[in-house]
């Protein structure tokens, strides 16, 4: 096809091609950490304007190129491959970080190992995540590609011959792709030995290692109380198990445990306001096979008398029945569901038992021990199994709350204001929302699950991508409570390191959260600002740690390195000029009068009820409850940092709002203090047998050596037994239950998540609100999705 | 020195001096031909791939429930036909003023008849809640 009609082509061809390289309009679609980065790329430091592709759609009719950012999900794959769908021609699409070009690390059965499966993936950008110039970089491929591949001009004169656009076709497992990260040919072989494959762990050595002695813990004179008023009020039914560290546990006769409960909540000496956690551990692969098929754990606390208790009730089988506690607490609706769904638990009089992470039409329970937890084990993802897993229709997720003549709207999983894939269901009365449905688990990533294979250290990558916006603070939560389970005392260094990089990243949060606040009200240039200071946060992170959003920093027993050497510099510097920076923020948005208009008394909750719900963290604090976990039940360094904890009475958005910008101020204060109190000595535990030795003792003398790679490769042993610890992370209380069975894995892996709790108490704020003051209490709530469907 | 050519008007439909259809329609022509171009362009430079996904009505992703034509509480449509009514008795008020001197008071007398009659509209609709912006019910 050559010709003088083909001479002139080329050049119309160049100029197409030029023009639409460079104003390639990206789709407002972010799924999971990486688009945070992507955000970050919009921002002012690195700012993707350079390259013509700032316009953000937000509808995938003006889109034109699909960056996944994050991890694909199999409940969400339908729908983004219906977003591709609906995008309009010619269209590119891009794979941003590991989760999405192979899976990555979420090895796991509810990720598509590889968005390549079911979409036509132009560009590939690895990274896990990416850095904005990692992103740039793939953006500049795609554009060298337009340039380079396609000719345009006889297409857009419907003559025959030319191509544009990207890829159509997908690839196929066996066939164009193979999702096994060592290659083909390794069919039958598991990925990391048989010690690392669940459920049996056969041929673990585990059993011949050291183990630090597990706590006991002595009962203080309030637990002694309820133990007494426990024992009088239930006789037998309710037993004190006598090896806990962490808390006080009882045994509980399943048959009477909603009278415990409700007991324990509004009758003994101590009032247990909070349920804090309902899960369950399925025990029929332990090492000492107990009498019971599984357990369902209550952990409780109570706010007047700082404590905590926990409660377990053994079933005889998996799929046994136990009473409902939503008579007690309406908040263990999504616990038990979760439970039900996980282990096949019966919850009898449970008010709405569907699933709830996992799709409807899903198969199996994916937390007892038989189930197969590996994607790559699972048959492929493919086209197939989107329409299969097709989302279910909004009525279904209403029931009987909506009527037949009610408007009933989709607000998610893809929405700006939905910060994240999260699915509302509004059924609408003119212009209010008389119910509002939530479908979640379109972000579950099965962290839980992998937690069970992970060795005890290499857990701790996971449990940053658990808030991806609070990095280390994630680990904190994590390494306090395996510290808990074996007793490990960390030294001064490392806890006050711990401080200052947590408080770090509440500013960083808490600067996003300002930044996209604003925007969803309508406000852009707020996130300008905060993306400005929060790079500057970034920047001090990365100098210290080396990584940006995912440090994975911590280890148990103290930290991966010691401070590098220009550390304080850059905190000094940033302590400077922050609080200047915090007054140009309220002069030009807290006092804003239609900032006031939009957010005072609008998605309003009473102290009692977020008690009730089981709210933390800023959202219970604007309340008018002064709890925080830095004060009330102080683990860590602490008790040793002057602070205060901001309060709010409104329980409005404002106070939402207002509550985040004071304890700005407070970690600023909290961080100085670190930094001009920094204690010397060692970052890591004297007795590193349960962690992993400096690489630099480990190359020179053979006992380091010899733990670095015993704890490298197989992992340390913990004792038997259980502990939870929880932070206060940046969006609330982030604890993590940790179950060890005496083995280098932990037995069952728990996270109870702040905004598990705090999204679940939605309805009671916005029903009866405008849409529009719906996206303003959705922005002041400031919840993140990893976090909700772990 | 050359002589200035003696002035020759044109003849009237080309004339810019002359009021014309003729401009006019030469306008219209252009604007015709340029709109032609316009929407036979971006019909025919649009690359148009229709498939059942891309004509579906985009909802976040998720298939929408019910149809688009649903019963919808206006409570503004009450207010608007309230203020028609006023509006149009405000009209027969000012028009009544302007002929005040010669209506006497005869038209007084018809116009407070008027306005009484208007006025015990009012007060039905304000007592039967027609003033209230209520939304819906059952809220």
């Amino acid at each position: 096809m050559s010709g003088p009609a083909d001479l002139a082509f080329a050049h119309a061809d160049a100029i197409i091609n030029w023009a639409r390289k460079n104003s390639l309009w990206p789709f407002f679609f972010g799924l999971s950490c990486c688009f945070v980065e992507e955000a970050t790329a919009w921002g002012p430091r690195y700012d993707i304007a350079r390259f013509g592709s700032e316009v953000f759609r937000g509808s995938p009719r003006q889109a034109d190129v699909l960056i996944i950012s994050g991890t694909m999900f199999k409940k969400i794959a339908p729908v983004a491959l219906r977003l591709y769908e609906q995008m309009s021609d010619p269209k590119w699409v891009i794979s941003m970080g590991s989760c999405s070009n192979s899976g990555g690390m979420y090895d796991v059965y509810s990720v598509v190992q590889g968005s390549d499966q079911i979409l036509p993936v132009d560009v590939y950008i690895p990274g896990c995540p990416p850095r904005p110039e990692a992103l740039f970089d793939g953006l500049m491929l795609l554009q060298k590609k337009i340039a380079a591949g396609e000719k345009p001009t006889r297409p857009v004169l419907h003559l025959p011959g030319g191509c544009e656009g990207g890829r159509r076709d997908h690839l196929i497992d066996g066939v164009s792709k193979s999702r096994d990260p060592r290659g083909p040919g390794y069919a039958g072989i598991p990925i990391r030995g048989t010690a690392a494959t669940e459920p049996r762990f056969y041929g673990s050595r585990a059993g011949g290692m050291w183990t630090p002695q597990a706590p006991r813990l002595s009962l203080r004179p309030d637990q002694e109380a309820v133990a007494a008023d426990l024992q009088a009020a239930f006789g037998p039914a309710v037993t004190m198990v006598p090896d806990a560290g962490d808390m006080p546990t009882y045994r509980v006769d399943p048959t009477r445990i909603t009278e415990v409960l409700a007991h324990l909540k509004s009758v003994g000496p101590t009032r247990f306001e909070r349920l804090e956690d309902l899960t369950a551990i399925d025990e029929t692969t332990r090492d000492k096979r107990p009498a019971n098929d599984a357990t369902v754990v209550y952990t409780l606390t109570s706010l007047t008398t700082p404590g905590m208790v926990r409660l377990t009730c053994p079933l005889p089988t998996r799929d046994a029945a136990i009473a409902t506690a939503t008579g007690v607490w309406p908040s263990a609706n999504w616990y038990e569901r979760e439970a039900a769904e996980m282990f096949g638990i019966t919850f009898t009089g449970h008010p709405d038992p569907r699933r709830l992470l996992t799709h409807r039409d899903w198969a199996g329970h994916p937390l007892r021990k038989e189930y197969e937890g590996r994607g790559t084990a699972m048959a492929p993802f493919t086209e197939e199994d989107c329409k299969r897993l097709e989302p279910v229709d909004a009525r279904e997720i209403l029931g009987p709350r909506a009527d037949a003549s009610d408007y009933l709207l989709n607000f998610g999983p893809h929405h700006y204001a939905t910060h994240g894939i999260f699915r509302y269901v509004l059924a609408m009365r003119g212009e209010r929302i008389k119910a509002l449905g939530m479908d979640i688990g379109y972000h579950h990533r099965g962290v839980e699950k992998i937690g069970e294979r992970q060795t005890w250290h290499q857990f701790i990558p996971y449990t940053d991508r658990v808030d991806y916006l609070s990095g280390v603070a994630n680990n904190l939560s994590y390494v306090t409570a395996v510290e808990t389970l074996a007793g490990i005392v960390i030294p001064p260094r490392a806890a006050w390191v711990r401080v200052m990089l947590s408080e770090i990243f509440r500013l960083s949060n808490h600067l996003m959260y300002f930044g996209t606040f604003l925007q969803d009200l309508g406000m852009m240039s707020p996130i300008f600002y905060a993306l400005r200071e929060r790079e500057m946060l970034l920047d001090i992170v990365e100098t210290i740690t080396g990584g940006r959003l995912h440090p994975s920093w911590l280890r148990i027993g103290g930290l991966a390195a010691d401070l590098p050497e220009g550390w304080k510099e850059k905190i000094d510097a940033f302590i400077k000029i922050f609080p200047g920076r915090l007054r140009e923020y309220h002069a030009g948005v807290t006092k804003n009068p239609i900032v006031r208009a939009r957010c005072r008394g609008v998605g309003t909750i009473t102290a009692k009820d977020a008690i009730d719900w089981g709210m933390t963290g800023p959202n219970l604090r604007a309340t008018g409850v002064a709890w925080d976990r830095r004060k009330t039940m102080p683990y860590g360094a602490y008790p040793e940092f002057d602070f205060d904890i901001p309060t709010q009475a409104g329980g409005d958005c404002y106070a939402r709002y207002l509550v985040r910008m004071d304890e700005m101020e407070q970690s600023l204060r909290i961080i100085q203090q670190a930094a001009d109190t920094m204690p010397g000595g060692r970052y890591l535990a004297e007795d590193a047998r349960y962690s992993l030795p400096p690489k630099t003792a480990a190359l020179h003398d053979i006992e380091s050596l010899i733990h670095h790679f015993v704890n490298v490769t197989r992992g340390p042993r913990l004792p038997v037994g259980q502990a939870y610890a929880a932070t206060e992370a940046p969006r609330g209380e982030q604890g993590y239950f940790v179950v060890s069975d005496g083995g280098c894995h932990a037995y069952r892996m728990r996270i109870r998540t702040p905004g598990f709790a705090n999204i679940q108490a939605m309805p009671l704020l916005a029903e009866g609100l405008r849409i529009a003051d719906f996206v303003a209490t959705l922005a002041s709530y400031d919840y993140i999705l990893p976090d909700i469907d772990r | 020195m050359q002589p200035t050519p003696p002035f020759t008007p044109l003849v009237a439909p080309f004339s810019p001096w002359e009021p014309s259809a003729l401009a006019l329609i030469v306008f219209f022509a252009i604007v015709l031909a340029l709109l032609a171009v316009i929407l036979f362009l971006s019909g025919f430079l649009v690359r148009q791939r229709p498939t059942p996904e891309k004509q579906r009505p985009y909802e976040c992703g998720i298939l929408p429930t019910g149809s688009a034509r649903f019963h919808y509480p206006v409570p503004f449509f009450l207010m608007a036909v309230f203020f028609l009514i006023f509006d149009v008795e405000t009209a027969y008020i000012i028009s009544w003023a302007v002929a005040w001197p010669e209506l006497g008071v005869a038209g007084y007398l018809r116009m407070a008849a008027f306005i009484l009659i208007l006025g015990a509209g009012l007060g039905y609709a304000w007592r039967k809640g027609g003033l209230d912006w209520t939304e819906e019910e059952g809220l």
